[in-house]
């Protein structure tokens, strides 16, 4: 839990950096994240099930979604948002030089 | 069988045609390159605690044994599918927004 605040944070507040105008764009914002959850959540809850990987139970919380952590659902929305506000930021720098 | 590398496999070409289907041509910018490295930098971080400190632990029947440091291969093609994958859900629903 403690490793997706900390990658999560810095990201999310940044990006109401006027420049940026990422809320211009919430709506695709949402509905990337939604696919993203979809599809590798899905393929998450399949792994798991098949026992591809396991979560060890001391290392996250008791929180589960079907049979996944909370926080491995979580991950899923940390990191693409992570994502699309790195690939924002590289599209800025690139378009003021 | 080696489930996890077939399917992280398979991700990866859903990864590479779903850029031609939705016609992002992210795959094309050099950006990406540059922005796939930033992300490669705090995956290795991120990724290799949780393997490190086997928070995720992996049989080995599903994939195919071969780590970079704690990482198994087949988490570089599945981080590579999804970070890709929204990219491209990304520029193509930010295009439908105009």
């Amino acid at each position: 839990m403690a490793l997706l605040i900390i990658s999560g944070v810095l990201p999310f507040i940044l990006s109401f950096w006027p420049p940026l105008k990422f809320y211009r764009h919430w709506r695709a914002l949402i509905l990337s994240i939604l696919l993203i959850i979809v599809i590798f959540g899905g393929w998450d809850i399949f792994a798991a099930w098949r026992g591809h990987w396991k979560f060890d139970p001391a290392g996250v919380g008791r929180l589960r979604l079907i049979n996944l952590p909370l926080e491995e659902v979580l991950f899923f929305v940390v990191i693409p948002f992570c994502c699309i506000f790195t690939w924002e930021v590289l599209g800025h720098l690139k378009r003021k030089r | 069988m080696k489930e996890y590398t077939l399917l992280s496999l398979a991700s990866v070409l859903v990864a590479i045609c779903a850029d031609k289907i939705f016609k992002t041509d992210i795959l094309k910018q050099r950006m990406f390159y540059l922005f796939l490295a930033v992300i490669l930098l705090f995956k290795l971080m991120v990724n290799g605690y949780l393997t490190g400190q086997d928070i995720v632990v992996y049989n080995p029947a599903y994939f195919l044994g071969v780590r970079l440091g704690s990482i198994p291969v087949e988490d570089f093609l599945f981080g590579f599918s999804m970070v890709t994958l929204t990219i491209i859900f990304w520029e193509y629903f930010k295009r439908r927004d105009k």
